[in-house]
């Protein structure tokens, strides 16, 4: 009775927002339309084709998820709350994951109410990038402005609660833990990485772009969920709003109106701490999401082999060997195992006391070239809104976990100022990703590889590699086929990807781990073989069925032809002649060494 | 799959299922040291263009953090090696041997080049360890040594 007296108000208050020109959530199977491209910077090439076309496809399957949360939510029986501290007993659980479900699909959380967090983040493809000519061409998704985009592939959902709280560990002299490819989301204050990387898009000029957190808060006060918000949070959406919110959180953050202001909305302190709360549970309400069966359910071909319900194929079983062995890969993606270097070896290590999450939640330099299609070196002019997104242009360079241990630009504030000391030897590092569903794709494309069909996907922080063959042999081969090049530019006769590696965008702490592994082209397969089986959704009994939630919510088309060790190359451009570095980056104390960034 | 298998298996699962729904950072102890840490292979040039060169050394595993350091000294003196370069290597806590691969830029074309390589722990202490005086000499611009091409 509670949620039905709710939702009747919340109706009524729609009406009366709705009469007074006040934007409210509304469920429409249609998107939003796009306001007219605002800003293209780029030139002919950086942009697909097919761009608009992708992106409503996009929208409407988010619309979808969305309205199936709904009805996941009507079903829901009201949890009693009980208990001392105050439970949701019996559907507390269930609650929290269809909020933070119904959160991530709701487009209205967005200036002009058309992007979602599952826009860059789909099911099919364990929540990264959905988009396959957006992963061959821009590397990074288009933000609710079009087309502000910015310079990273989407990280996968799967198993990212998993990291925890960045830290840096004295043992072993490393940093650990965080989210985002360059750790800026440091978990330090929800004491979880996860739940604070939800905090980012949302006020990232680039993604979903509101120019004020508070803007969250004031959409879920008018959002059909918003009863399920304060069942599970008990939130006090009693906020006296400024007369000018609802066209402040209709305007794309960085826009030269806030003069560089975070807090445009004028809320009292007391309001402001009402809506970061709210904020705060959005995160963690969203993570709850992330970490559940739903997302991260240990159903892979390789659980089932840990169990005994599945036998690995001899391929699979043969790059299993391979990863903990003469690959080495186990060393950063720990699985839980030991290690057998040679195929006679027998594995007689106790098992480690971890789940396998296949990876050391470490980062690394992994020497990968700058990749001239990203978008946001294009971003050199200013938008309609007199906001340049990238003034460098190409002098910038991505120093990953560096940049953000400098507060620089392009990442996000450092909260330790401990850490300050260990930028150089982080210049260029990025996160050591789970490599658990890299493989995962729509059930009608069922592979990532070419000749397929097949699903574009793109790999790698840069999006350089276009397939799982090509991230095998870049691990395999970086340092055989290493030529001082920049990405467009190997020598004749040599086809990049295949026989040409460009050098490192950053050429300091380069891991020296891998670059020269020994294997051959059939053992990169049955490498490529094994990460396939580390796919969520496998079922013994029905092996041909994925039981992976929303996998059947892709709409768009397979791409067929090709070979995976090219695979992409028709888009690869050349990089142009590259300034040097801005000081903007280069020249941040403490300074990048024993290298400055060229 | 084998028995001995099959067993690790149902530990590794039991021992997962006892786990608590949030995960602990995976931060395992330091590995254990060879019984005797020495260099079992090389060290070697692995590659080499006029800018550019690899070396790279086998030993038995250093133990301590995960995190190592490959070391080279050089210089174009043999008695006076005045440059050090080192590069981040994992160690796997389930090899007995260690492959230490080093990259040396900022080179010269044509150049001999006297090295020794070590190795170290994040903290920067030494695995105690020190090859003896090598040496390996750049190409010219444009031509590249491949010692260990990938295999066919």
């Amino acid at each position: 009775m509670r949620r039905y007296t709710s939702a009747l108000v919340t109706a009524v208050l729609a009406a009366l927002l709705g009469i007074l020109g006040v934007p409210h959530a509304a469920v429409s199977d249609d998107p939003a339309p796009r306001p007219a491209p605002a800003y293209n910077p780029y030139p002919p090439g950086i942009l697909p084709s097919d761009l608009d076309p992708e992106i409503a496809r996009v929208q409407r399957e988010v619309q979808f998820i969305f309205n199936e949360a709904l009805n996941e939510w009507r079903a829901l029986p009201l949890p009693t709350l009980s208990g001392s501290p105050p439970t949701l007993q019996g559907g507390g659980y269930e609650a929290v994951d269809i909020l933070g479900k119904l959160m991530n699909f709701d487009q209205n959380m967005s200036p002009f109410r058309n992007e979602a967090c599952g826009f860059c983040h789909m099911p099919y493809t364990g929540f990264s990038g959905p988009i396959p000519s957006v992963n061959l061409t821009m590397i990074a998704y288009p933000g609710t402005l079009g087309h502000r985009a910015g310079k990273r592939t989407a990280q996968r959902y799967t198993y990212s609660p998993d990291f925890p709280v960045l830290e840096y560990n004295t043992t072993q002299g490393i940093f650990f833990g965080g989210n985002f490819w360059d750790g800026r989301s440091t978990g330090y204050k929800l004491q979880s990485a996860d739940a604070e990387q939800a905090q980012h898009p949302p006020v990232d000029t680039q993604e979903m772009g509101f120019p004020d957190t508070a803007c969250i808060a004031f959409r879920l006060s008018t959002a059909v969920y918003r009863p399920l918000f304060e069942l599970v949070w008990g939130a006090d959406f009693d906020i006296r709003w400024p007369g000018n919110t609802a066209q402040i959180c209709a305007t794309p953050g960085g826009s030269a109106r806030f003069g560089g202001g975070a807090t445009p909305i004028r809320l009292s302190p007391k309001d402001r701490t009402k809506t970061n709360n709210i904020y705060d549970h959005w995160g963690q309400s969203i993570s709850k999401y992330e970490r559940s069966n739903r997302l991260s359910p240990f159903t892979s071909k390789f659980d089932a082999f840990l169990k005994g319900a599945y036998t690995l194929t001899a391929d699979e079983m043969a790059g299993y060997n391979l990863f903990k062995g003469k690959a080495n890969c186990n060393s950063c993606h720990l699985d839980g195992r030991s290690t057998a270097l040679t195929p006679d070896q027998t594995d007689t290590g106790a098992a480690s006391n971890t789940r396998p999450l296949f990876t050391c939640f470490g980062y690394a330099n992994l020497g990968l070239p700058l990749n001239p299609s990203a978008a946001l070196f294009y971003q050199t002019t200013p938008d309609r809104f007199g906001f340049t997104p990238n003034p460098y242009g190409f002098a910038y360079r991505d120093l990953g976990l560096g940049t953000f241990l400098r507060s620089g630009f392009g990442s996000g504030p450092n909260p330790n100022s401990q850490w300050v000391q260990f930028a150089p030897i982080s210049d260029g590092q990025m996160q050591t990703s789970t490599v658990r569903n890299v493989a995962m794709t729509p059930p009608q494309c069922p592979t990532t590889e070419a000749p397929g069909p097949y699903f574009q996907k793109e790999f790698f922080h840069n999006g350089y590699a276009k397939s799982l063959k090509q991230l095998v042999h870049f691990y395999n081969t970086r340092d055989v086929f290493a030529f001082k090049v920049t990405s467009g530019h190997c020598p004749a006769g040599k086809t990049e990807k295949v026989e040409c590696w460009p050098m490192p965008e950053v050429p300091n702490n380069i891991d020296m781990t891998f670059g020269n592994l020994g294997l051959t082209d059939q053992e990169e397969d049955q490498i490529v073989a094994f990460l396939q089986a580390l796919t969520d959704g496998f079922d013994p009994d029905h092996p041909n069925v994925s039981t992976y939630p929303d996998i059947n919510t892709f709409t768009g088309q397979c791409m067929t032809g090709g070979i995976s060790a090219t695979q992409g190359n028709e888009t690869l451009i050349p990089t142009p002649p590259l300034p040097p570095c801005a000081s903007a980056v280069r020249g941040v104390q403490p300074l990048p060494a024993p290298h400055p960034i060229p | 799959m084998n028995r001995p298998l099959a067993k690790l298996a149902i530990v590794g699962t039991v021992g997962s299922l006892l786990l608590p729904s949030q995960t602990v950072a995976q931060l395992l102890p330091p590995t254990s040291r060879a019984a005797r840490v020495e260099i079992t292979k090389g060290p070697e040039l692995e590659f080499a263009r006029d800018d550019l060169a690899i070396i790279r050394w086998t030993s038995t595993s250093p133990g301590g953090d995960d995190e190592h350091f490959a070391v080279i000294h050089y210089g174009t003196d043999p008695k006076y090696l005045s440059q050090t370069a080192r590069s981040h290597i994992r160690l796997n806590r389930g090899h007995a041997e260690t492959m230490f691969r080093v990259r040396v830029e900022g080179l010269t074309p044509q150049t001999t080049y006297y090295y020794k390589v070590s190795s170290m722990g994040a903290n920067g202490e030494s695995d105690g360890v020190e090859s003896p005086l090598n040496q390996f000499t750049t190409p010219a611009p444009g031509e590249q040594i491949v010692n260990y091409p990938q295999p066919k």
